[in-house]
């Protein structure tokens, strides 16, 4: 155990250290919210309504995509792999401590969203706290294993911020935290459906908590468990 | 002495690719054992059979002792401090890394120092420090000094003699055949998948017969010569000089190197 948590901490330091979760899970996402907050609260006063929410999404989205899968190619496309079995560390030990250390930083980088919206663009702050943060915790582990799926499938750091940015655009389009998702021809919001961007948002800004948003994240987060198992265990031959 | 290693009737193919062709040898507790082999004689698949990271297709593989290995090709996140993945490892492993080792290894100098601002030399020594965190019995070291300059060589032997000392099993696959004849117990030449020689470097020399290199120098020239018969050679070469009336200034006869015999049994000279 307390070597699990070591490396965690670890982990945690790393990513402080290489800058490019920084970039990703703080800078662009507040630097976003910084800019975007502000057009959006002008130009739609009624977008202050879910501020937080949309925004939240929005970090979220991009720290998973496009933060993590660097991390993972690092560990499972390179020699540290063999490194790690050679020195009796197990092979899954790097993609949970990698998720592990990207989940805190998100969690982070959440709450400081919940804590300056307000108070920068008079944003409403979610009617029940505890759902809220409920709806972010699940969103974050979701989003967490769609990017955990493509640093573990491909072999190729320039690849991966391809495939990310592919994943990335349209669950942020399709999502509803632009403009709303009913305004979409009718394909692509079926497409949004399969994005965990659309059913995060509407956990966190439903005032009550919805079973038939949260059913399609576990599903969702379910499915890439298994991809990540399976992912693995390839990796390990 | 004890079997620290024994591997019997080892087969391993890529696709219609034989690389290892039933081989068998022993390695005893407390030597240094060598696998030499031109490019490709499945020196880096034999260890990586041995130490378990790699499955092998027929044979078995028997090892007494807890394993240390030193990958030919390692790495560690680049942002990551030498100390640190000692530790962690360590941690993982349930171990204290031994304060000694990490200072003959020079791992202190590196502590502030990040994974990627560290030189070849110095990924060398963290990684041998890394393979001795699990203190292993038996310590598998796959090309150590690949890359390395000549102090860095040096010093890597000077570590790898002084584990010996400790009475660790070594077990190093090498193209450096000054190393291996410097370093070894025993050695074993890899060809076609199978063991082509195992022995002593003095055993290796009788086997392919006495090699010679000879050179004589005159008032004009130096030349050399190579011969598995010195005393004929010898009395030619002599012969030749007299009738060329070239009076011979210094004669200079050495054994042949080890990289002469292994050239021989590796590619069937």
């Amino acid at each position: 155990m307390m070597a699990f948590l070591y490396g965690a901490f670890l982990q945690w330091k790393l990513d402080i250290r290489s800058k490019t979760l920084l970039i990703t899970c703080y800078i662009v996402p507040l630097l976003f919210f910084a800019i975007m907050g502000g057009i959006f609260t002008s130009v739609m006063p009624e977008a202050r309504h879910t501020l937080i929410q949309s925004m939240t999404v929005f970090g979220v989205t991009m720290g998973a995509l496009i933060g993590l899968p660097p991390s993972l190619v690092e560990i499972y496309s390179s020699d540290i792999k063999k490194v790690y079995k050679a020195n009796g560390v197990p092979l899954y030990l790097g993609l949970v401590l990698t998720n592990i250390s990207a989940y805190i930083h998100l969690f982070i980088m959440s709450i400081i969203l919940y804590i300056v919206a307000p108070l920068a663009f008079s944003a409403e702050i979610p009617e029940n706290p505890a759902f809220y943060f409920a709806g972010l915790a699940i969103f974050i582990a979701v989003s967490l294993s769609i990017s955990s799926i493509i640093g573990l499938a491909i072999k190729d750091r320039a690849k991966t911020s391809m495939v990310s940015i592919i994943v990335f655009l349209p669950s942020i389009m399709l999502s509803g935290i632009m403009f709303p998702v009913e305004l979409l021809p009718k394909a692509f919001e079926t497409a949004g459906r399969f994005f965990p961007a659309l059913w995060g948002y509407r956990l966190m800004a439903d005032s009550t908590f919805q079973f038939k948003n949260l059913l399609p994240l576990i599903a969702i987060f379910i499915l890439a468990i298994c991809a990540c198992g399976i992912l693995l265990h390839k990796v390990d031959k | 002495m004890n079997e620290a290693i024994k591997i019997s009737n080892l087969k391993k193919s890529y696709g219609t690719n034989i690389v290892l062709n039933g081989l068998n040898f022993c390695v005893q507790q407390g030597e240094i054992f060598a696998l030499l082999g031109v490019n490709g004689a499945g020196k880096t698949t034999s260890l990586e059979c041995i130490e378990g990271l790699r499955k092998y297709d027929s044979g078995s593989i028997t090892v007494n002792g807890r394993m240390g290995i030193q990958l030919q090709s390692a790495s560690l996140p680049e942002h990551i401090k030498p100390l640190e993945a000692l530790k962690m490892f360590a941690k993982w492993n349930k171990t204290t890394p031994d304060k000694a080792t990490l200072e003959a290894l020079g791992i202190y100098e590196l502590a502030k120092k990040q994974y990627y601002q560290l030189s070849t030399g110095q990924k060398r020594r963290l990684h041998l420090a890394l393979a001795l965190t699990r203190n292993p019995d038996i310590l598998f070291l796959d090309e150590p000094t690949a890359g390395l300059d000549v102090e860095g060589r040096l010093s890597l032997h000077e570590q790898i003699r002084r584990l010996k000392k400790m009475g660790k099993t070594i077990i190093l696959a090498s193209h450096d055949m000054a190393e291996v004849e410097d370093l070894c117990d025993r050695i074993a030449i890899l060809s076609e998948g199978k063991i082509a020689f195992i022995g002593t470097v003095e055993q290796l020399g009788k086997t392919v017969g006495k090699h010679y290199n000879i050179t004589i120098q005159t008032a004009r020239t130096t030349e050399k010569y190579e011969s598995d018969n010195i005393g004929e050679t010898l009395l030619s070469l002599l012969t030749q000089y007299k009738e060329k009336e070239e009076p011979i200034v210094d004669i200079q006869i050495n054994r042949g190197t080890l990289e002469q015999h292994f050239i021989k049994i590796a590619k069937g000279v």
